[in-house]
């Protein structure tokens, strides 16, 4: 028998608070309060207790009795405001001292629609942090915070997992570090962006900190068991826009022949060399292919050989994590296991993470803690697409066919020339080799054991003063197996295997102490100090074998050598010893100072310059507290401003001038030559100079958050390898010098639009900023420096532009800025120009998050506005005669938009363009290789980056079962593309990797993923 | 704490001293590979773009974007500087200074050793650019160092090399102390001497009609010592890096005209062969399917080349194990040809002439047809320089050189279908790299006013005649 209850909820202020939850305990009844603050609902039987909550206040459980209506009032929840947050050595702080800005992503935030690689999940959620990722299984991305300070060093954040370095490389196909910790163990991950947060962190953390706290079994009740299961499909995201009307070949012919141009019986020259469409119309024709010849078969055309080319990637991660706690400690053990197939054919992935978190008091001071990792990963195929398949290609290729080339293999080897052999037949043989056989023969292989993980114990020796001692280590060995080449005939040449065995190992241990002391005095004066050391090794051997010709093909032993093998090492050892303290003094909790100091000493500096010091200093003031404002409007206001150094030593062994093996002439002679770096024997740690100010306003009792930052940072003293004139003997010198500035605007802004309005609720977090950067000053008498480069065209930090500037050559253009023709063609201007620039003007994302009921819908938008690639790999398929573009105009021929110059030189007087000339010269003299300006697109992209789909079973449903839980989601990764201005592809690349960005050629395509998640509690 | 740090950054990879021994080899490798060979693509000076623009050979595909009809990657020009200067050159500065009396490794044999390896080297790249930086090149870890070196004139640039020449044959001592690491002579001083004799004279030769006088004085004063100033004498003393067949070792024609077919011999040369019915195009190409031999024109469009069946490189310069050669011996007689017709030495012309035909038919395993002279006609200078751009044949930069100091020979038009850019000049030299206008700009700077003209392929070099 029913009954019902109604009633109002109150503030502090006795108020009405409007929009909060009142919800029927272990259900899904509830209502919200109306503009009066009142609420009603009817109950059923057994259901006597109210849930009532609003943000920024504690949840209320109110027991109804026999009453039929009642007042709640609700208490601020102080904590709400005081989030507590992870800092550097894995020290929790209030969030509301910091003087500097991080930025925290949940764990469950990054386990729903996860990437392999975890970084990739923090794309579009933290303002100023810019990732480029990969489609590649197991491969890494480059990070950046507040856009690249070090000219020639690394500008990737340092990476910490529980307090302990995780050494991040940032190689493209192997991937490693964060691409290689285990999502579902993640608690939270939490960037230190500015020059502050990462004082303490030292040396490598000029670049800010990505700090991974992992999952421990603390809070458990008894022991719970967590499955997590998440399955998701790829396909490519954008598709070029190809022309389907010619085939391979050149000048309107397409004829195999011998895959090389040979001729035929009857004397016809094939086009079966040429890499390019510019062949007959695929009008069903009868002319030799590849698979036929000499036999003639219909020349159709194959819009769809693009989704034949590409497999339907997978990726299938399982994991399993028990937990359990008691007083006395806890421990979660986690088992996970990641399957990951690529979209080209045979390249996969796998990956093991063993994991284990414990922590124990051994007595009531005495707390020990473990935190372990172990990865188990590799492939037996790393290797991806060498990205010329639709580039330099044949248009009316059918991938079906050339997957099951031995189908065709004897048709074909009764082509071959004389003097020719190849283990596979192909749709050509002068340039390429066929793409499946090559990933089925040509594998990299490797296989890499990773462990990292700390030990530390804490002493209290009383409340106010603890001591924790700890050691960490994160050692990895990668066993590498990559075969260049496999045994064939060309011009009669005999042409055997080859392959390189390459053994990694690295290791980084830090060892630090930490002495905490906290006190607060006369209840208004609080005081906290740390004090430690720390001692940092590094040791890293790479050993490799070349072994350039095989005896036995295919088979890949070190003994099997036909010839004289190559081997060679590098071997870098370094250490850092640091002493550091910190100190931070409070006033009435709401005025903090914060004061550190740092010095480091590095083996890889000179013996008498090897200390080197740097402060930091923070202050955060919390107006509302200060002048006690208290508005329903502003609930909150902080002001934080900070100025903080990070010194940075040098890589090992660069004081001294040294010669550099060039192996055995004809396998007798040994040699050595100069090495091309001149060494410095006086270099000098470089130095990060970081300001930031900012401002941090909650409105509507903490319903709207608006946190706004401003950052200048400079680094100077840049230990750079300058190039210099190569007529000194040598190409570069190391020196310290330059000065690079970055200064942005960082905003994030938090909103719950409705609050249990129906039932429903609305998040939904915005964030923006914007980096401008600017190269001050290099070394004396050096104007660039370059980054990277491809055809030619350099991408640079040069004096007074913007780090990452290309430069190139671009077109000849009249005054009113048309493209100059002559004779039909365009013309480059002599001398080379700033064609662009990688760096983006914005970046944004836009989070939504509803919930209705047990349903949840999470929504994210990634933005980046402007910035540049040259890619050479779109301009050359133009030159190919790929895209549609080209198709225009084949027959009668096309005309350059732009001028012709009918004056003189002197006098010049410029009328449109007018000169017909064939599109395959058009679109050839266009080519980036030479016309830089060709391959310059524009970098903007709105990316949906991510939707998930989620149902939580409910209590009810699940009763009294031993699952405590059960969540079901549908989970989507890029989903589409809402903005672009490339024409032919997503313009988000990186194939170079560090810091030569905004480079494309071919790229294997970024792709889609749709998938589900299933999680399970018991 | 920071005891073991020294010995901890103490480079485990890299020795900080090596003997003279180890440099030499690499060295040696580095200056026939630019000259002769050179195997990465968009840096093949000699076979993309030297072989190809003095008409020897053509290219069938990717004519406009290599180097056939005059366009040139820009790391033509910078590979080709930076790895001199980088590779070679400083490793025989390195030689020199570890050598020289008083050093650690004094040793007056790798001292000449080193000075006629510079001298060669500094004269093709001198001839390939112009005005380069010479005397303060190289310096960058001297114990002044210069790392923005200033450019020199040619005229100066030569002066020295002569003057380097004669410094070596002096300090080269036959009986001295053994030299290792020698890939050219495996240690044989005296033909050592005899190519920085022969080398002298070349270059003594190339500027002759410039400097006159001082160039006669050199030529004279070789010719009349043959005792004190030895000299090729015949094809077994020439100067060429015999490859091994080992990967890396290997004669870089193999290595690029192997792997790709993208070239033909060009039709001048053909033509000029079969117009003398020279039996050194049996040496230089091969037949086509046909059995005829058939040229391919010069800086044809992609389609037009296509069309054509044209004879391909000759297998004698295929063999991976075929020498690089730097200076041969009938170049030498060539040199003492032209001298002997200008006037500078005492001698019959045509005689040197003809022995200098007969070392190249000898050198390419032929004789030479005993009715080969009358062929020629009257002996001019265009008959002896045309002579020497057929000897020539894989010392394209040498022909290319020989070609824009003479005129010679005369190229035929250019076929119907053909475009080439440069205004249609063949190019007289490269561009300075880019680099060295972002990292050198001043002194680039007066290197151009050195020059004489603009930093363009059209601008002529100081020998020219």
């Amino acid at each position: 028998q029913g009954r019902s209850i109604s009633g109002k909820v109150l503030d502090e202020n006795n108020d009405p608070i409007i929009g909060a939850s009142v919800l029927v305990k272990g259900t899904v009844k509830g209502a919200a309060t109306d503009l009066d603050g009142e609420f009603s609902l009817s109950l059923a039987e057994g259901e006597n207790i109210l849930e009532v909550s609003f943000i920024g206040y504690n949840k209320q459980e109110v027991t109804i009795g026999n009453r039929s209506s009642l007042s709640v009032s609700l208490v601020p929840d102080t904590q709400a405001l005081s989030e507590v947050v992870v800092t550097a050595f894995g020290m929790e702080r209030e969030k509301k001292a910091l003087g500097y800005t991080t930025q925290s992503v949940d764990g469950s935030k990054l386990a729903e629609a996860r990437q392999p690689n975890v970084v990739n999940n923090l794309a579009g959620r933290i303002a100023g942090v810019q990732i480029n990722s990969n489609s590649m299984p197991g491969s890494g991305s480059h990070v950046v915070i507040r856009g690249s300070s070090s000219v020639s060093g690394n500008n990737q954040p340092l990476v910490v997992v529980d307090g302990v370095p995780l050494e991040q490389t940032d190689t493209r196909r192997y991937g490693g570090g964060l691409s290689e910790i285990n999502p579902d163990n993640i608690k939270e991950i939490n960037v230190l962006k500015g020059a502050t947060a990462a004082a303490l962190y030292g040396s490598r953390a000029a670049n800010g900190v990505i700090m991974v706290t992992t999952k421990d079994g603390s809070g458990t009740k008894g022991i719970g068991v967590e499955f997590n299961s998440n399955v998701t499909f790829d396909r490519p995201l954008i598709k070029p826009n190809f022309q389907n009307i010619y085939g391979g070949g050149a000048g309107y012919r397409t004829w195999y022949v011998d895959g090389r141009n040979g001729f035929d019986a009857d004397g016809i020259r094939g086009t079966a060399g040429v890499d390019e469409s510019w062949g007959a119309p695929m009008d069903g024709r009868l002319v030799p292919l590849w698979y036929s010849a000499p036999d003639r078969v219909p020349l159709l055309p194959q819009p769809n050989n693009w989704e034949q080319f590409w497999e339907t990637g997978s990726a299938v991660q399982n994991n399993v994590a028990v937990s359990g706690a008691n007083e006395s400690g806890n421990f979660r053990l986690s088992l996970g296991r990641l399957d990951q197939q690529s979209i080209m054919y045979n390249n996969g992935y796998f990956r093991n993470n063993f994991k284990i978190n414990a922590g124990y008091n051994l007595t009531s001071k005495l707390n020990v803690t473990v935190s372990a990792e172990y990865v188990k990963s590799g492939s037996d195929n790393r290797r991806y697409t060498a990205s010329s398949d639709f580039i330099w290609a044949h248009r009316h290729t059918e991938y079906d066919r050339l997957r099951n080339w031995e189908d065709y293999y004897e048709i074909q080897r009764a082509t071959f020339r004389p003097g020719d052999d190849y283990p596979y037949a192909n749709w050509q043989h002068e340039y390429f080799a066929n793409p499946y056989f090559l990933q089925d023969r040509y594998p990299n292989a490797n296989m890499k054991d990773r462990l990292v993980g700390n030990i530390a114990a804490t002493y209290k020796f009383t409340d106010n003063l603890s001591l924790m001692i700890r050691s960490g280590t994160d050692y990895w060995s990668d066993n590498r197996t990559d075969v260049t080449s496999v045994e064939r005939t060309k011009n009669f040449v005999r042409i055997l295997g080859a392959y390189t065995q390459t053994n990694i190992s690295s290791q980084e241990t830090n060892s630090d102490f930490i002495l905490n002391y906290n006190k607060t005095f006369a209840s208004k004066f609080s005081v906290n100090v740390q004090a430690g050391g720390i001692n940092r090794t590094n040791d890293f051997v790479s050993n490799a074998v070349n072994v350039r010709e095989l005896t036995i093909d295919g088979l890949y032993n070190l003994g099997n050598y036909a010839s004289p093998v190559v081997p060679s090492s590098e071997i870098r050892r370094q250490t850092v010893n640091s002493v550091f303290g910190a100190t931070q003094f409070g006033y009435n909790n709401s005025l903090f100072l914060d004061i550190t100091g740092r010095n480091d000493w590095s083996s890889t500096l000179p013996i008498n310059a090897n200390s080197f010091f740097y402060p930091s200093v923070a202050l955060s003031a919390v107006i509302t507290d200060i002048f006690d404002i208290q508005s329903r409007v502003l609930s909150f206001a902080k002001v934080r401003a900070s100025l903080a150094q990070v010194g940075n030593d040098a890589d090992p062994y660069q004081l001294r001038q040294t010669f550099m093996a060039q192996g055995l002439w004809a396998g007798t002679t040994p040699t050595y030559s100069e090495a091309p770096t001149i060494a410095n024997r006086d270099l000098k740690p470089e130095i990060t100079t970081g300001r930031e100010v900012g401002l941090d306003l909650r409105f509507l009792n903490g319903r709207i958050g608006l946190d706004l930052t401003y950052y200048h940072q400079s680094t100077t003293n840049q230990i750079l390898a300058v190039a210099i004139s190569n007529a000194s003997g040598y190409q570069f010198r190391t020196l310290n010098a330059g000065e690079v500035t970055n200064q942005g605007v960082e905003a994030m802004l938090t909103a719950s639009v409705l609050q249990n309005r129906g039932g429903l609720n609305w998040d939904v977090s915005v964030n923006f900023s914007r980096n401008r950067n600017l190269v001050v000053e290099l070394a004396e008498g050096l104007e660039n420096y370059i980054l990277g480069s491809q055809n030619s065209v350099t991408s640079e930090a040069r004096i007074g532009q913007p780090y990452g500037t290309f430069y190139g050559r671009r077109y000849l253009r009249s005054p009113e800025g048309e493209i100059v023709y002559n004779n039909g063609l365009p013309q480059l201007e002599p001398g080379t120009f700033a064609l662009g620039n990688i760096q983006p003007d914005w970046m944004g994302g836009i989070a939504n998050d509803f919930k209705y009921r047990n349903f949840s819908l999470g929504t994210l938008i990634d933005i980046r506005m402007g910035g540049d690639i040259f890619d050479v790999g779109t301009g050359l398929a133009r030159k190919t005669g790929q895209y549609a573009e080209t198709a225009i105009g084949r027959e009668e021929g096309v005309i350059g938009q732009g001028v012709k110059n009918v004056g003189t030189a002197e006098n010049p007087s410029f009328v449109p363009n007018d000169v017909v000339i064939q599109a395959a010269t058009f679109w050839n003299a266009t080519n980036p290789r030479n016309f830089h300006e060709a391959g310059i697109f524009d970098g903007s992209f709105v990316k949906l980056r991510e939707v998930t789909f989620g149902y939580t079973i409910p209590q009810s449903i699940l009763g009294k079962t031993f699952i405590q839980g059960v969540r079901v989601s549908l989970v989507g990764r890029n989903l589409a593309m809402l903005h672009r201005n490339h024409p032919h592809m997503d313009p988000e690349v990186d194939m170079k990797g560090g810091n030569a960005q905004g480079f494309a050629s071919g790229e294997q395509p970024s792709t889609r993923n749709i998938g589900f998640n299933l999680n399970v509690t018991f | 704490c920071t005891g073991e740090f020294e010995e901890t950054n103490t480079n485990p990879n890299e020795p900080e001293v090596v003997s003279p021994s180890l440099l030499l080899p690499n060295a040696i490798q580095v200056s026939a590979d630019r000259y002769w060979g050179h195997s990465t693509r968009y840096q093949r000076l000699n076979i993309d773009a030297a072989m190809c623009w003095i008409q020897h050979i053509a290219r069938n595909i990717y004519i406009n974007s290599e180097g056939d009809n005059y366009e040139v990657p820009v790391t033509i020009s910078s590979g080709t500087w930076d790895n001199v200067y980088r590779n070679s050159l400083v490793n025989f500065e390195s030689i020199l200074k570890l050598s020289r009396p008083g050093a650690r490794y004094a040793n007056v044999n790798y001292e000449g050793i080193a000075l006629v390896m510079k001298a060669f080297t500094y004269s093709y790249l001198t001839d390939v650019f112009g005005p380069i930086p010479y005397s303060e090149a190289l310096k960058g870890t001297a114990d002044e160092p210069i790392y923005s070196p200033k450019y020199d004139s040619m005229e100066d640039i030569y002066a020295g090399l002569l003057a380097d020449l004669k410094l070596a044959n002096e300090k080269l001592t036959v009986g001295g102390p053994r030299v290792d690491g020698d890939i050219l002579y495996n240690g044989n001083i005296l033909r050592w001497k005899k190519f920085a004799n022969s080398l002298r004279l070349k270059l003594a030769n190339r500027q002759a009609a410039k400097k006159p006088a001082e160039s006669r004085a050199i030529m004279q004063e070789i010719l009349a010592n043959p005792t004190a100033f030895p000299i090729f004498a015949s094809n077994s003393e020439y100067a060429a890096l015999n490859h091994a067949n080992v990967i890396g070792s290997r004669n870089k024609m193999f290595d690029v005209f192997s792997t790709r077919s993208d070239w033909n011999i060009s039709s001048t040369l053909i033509g000029k062969l079969l117009e003398l019915d020279d039996p050194r195009i049996n040496a230089y190409a091969k037949p086509t399917p046909t059995g005829e031999f058939a040229g391919l024109p010069n800086g044809l469009t992609d389609e037009a080349a296509a069309t054509f069946v044209a004879s391909t490189i000759g297998d004698r310069f295929l063999d991976p194990s075929a020498p690089s050669i730097l200076m041969t011996y009938s170049e030498l007689l060539f040199v003492l040809a032209e001298a002997a017709f200008d006037g500078d030495i005492q001698g019959d012309s045509q005689e040197y002439l003809r022995r200098a035909i007969a070392a190249s038919f000898e050198q390419n395993g032929l004789s030479m047809p005993s009715d080969y002279m009358s062929r020629l006609g009257t002996i001019n200078k265009e008959v002896i320089m045309t002579q020497k751009w057929i000897a020539l044949f894989g010392q394209g930069i040498e022909a290319w050189t020989e070609y824009r100091r003479t005129g010679f020979p005369v190229m035929p038009a250019p076929h119907p279908s053909s475009i080439f850019t440069n205004n249609g000049v063949l190019p007289t030299r490269l561009e300075y790299p880019l680099g060295e206008y972002s990292l050198n700009s001043s002194n680039v700077a007066t290197g151009v006013q050195l020059l004489g003209g603009d930093d363009t392929m059209r601008t002529k070099l100081w020998w020219a005649e």
